[in-house]
């Protein structure tokens, strides 16, 4: 918890935070996922993945309950409206990632 | 990692279930795999299934209350399981299986810590 302030809310560049958990079934679907993104977007987007059993201060801050949950972050706060909960393809995170950083 | 004898609980609970209220597993059945080992994983550690897909400010008391406890709330009045672990046959994840074994449940987590 930490760290996140130093990483994710003084980062220059946007943010993609996965908030999962160890036994959630699709937050495993979704991390291959995000990890392709954290390479396809690299100099564009900061990728970070919280396990939100090791920071539940993070989850209580942001009321992120359900998991997965995908969020970003851009100058130091979170944009709540890029909250989307539940497994995502790798065209669908290509597509809300685009969507993002173009507005 | 949950005991056998939960795992085993919970896994002929989602075959039952499946039938039951018509729906299937996932496609990829690792999902399946990890979500029933993470409802045993609650079943050994609260004493009830409560939903692995979701983070609780008190866990026990969760358990207690009894809304998240697998089949939870949106489950049973709308079918709606968030963790892919019942899926309606119309929905794009879902698979064509009602069983799953006990093998499957353990090759599909093996690498998992």
């Amino acid at each position: 918890e930490d760290e996140f302030e130093a990483a994710v809310l003084k980062s220059e560049l946007p943010v993609l935070v996965d908030f999962w958990a160890e036994w959630c079934g699709p937050c495993k679907l979704v991390a291959p996922v995000v990890d392709w993104a954290s390479e396809e977007y690299a100099g564009k987007l900061e990728v970070y993945k919280v396990d939100t059993d090791k920071s539940p201060g993070l989850v209580e801050k942001y009321k992120l309950y359900g998991l997965p949950t995908l969020v970003m972050f851009k100058n130091g706060g979170i944009v709540s409206e890029s909250r989307r909960e539940g497994a995502i393809t790798k065209a669908k995170i290509k597509s809300y990632l685009d969507d993002f950083l173009q507005s | 990692e949950p005991s056998s004898k939960s795992i085993e609980n919970m896994r002929k609970f989602s075959e039952q279930y499946a039938r039951r209220s018509g729906t299937y597993f996932c496609a990829d059945k690792s999902v399946t795999s990890v979500v029933i080992k993470g409802l045993a994983e609650h079943k050994d550690t609260l004493g009830a299934p409560l939903c692995p897909c979701r983070h609780y400010d008190d866990k026990p008391a969760e358990a207690s209350q009894g809304f998240w406890n697998c089949p939870c709330v949106p489950m049973r009045e709308r079918k709606e399981c968030h963790c892919m672990l019942f899926l309606t046959p119309e929905n794009d994840f879902a698979g064509k299986d009602q069983t799953i074994s006990a093998d499957e449940i353990k090759d599909l987590t093996a690498s998992l810590g």
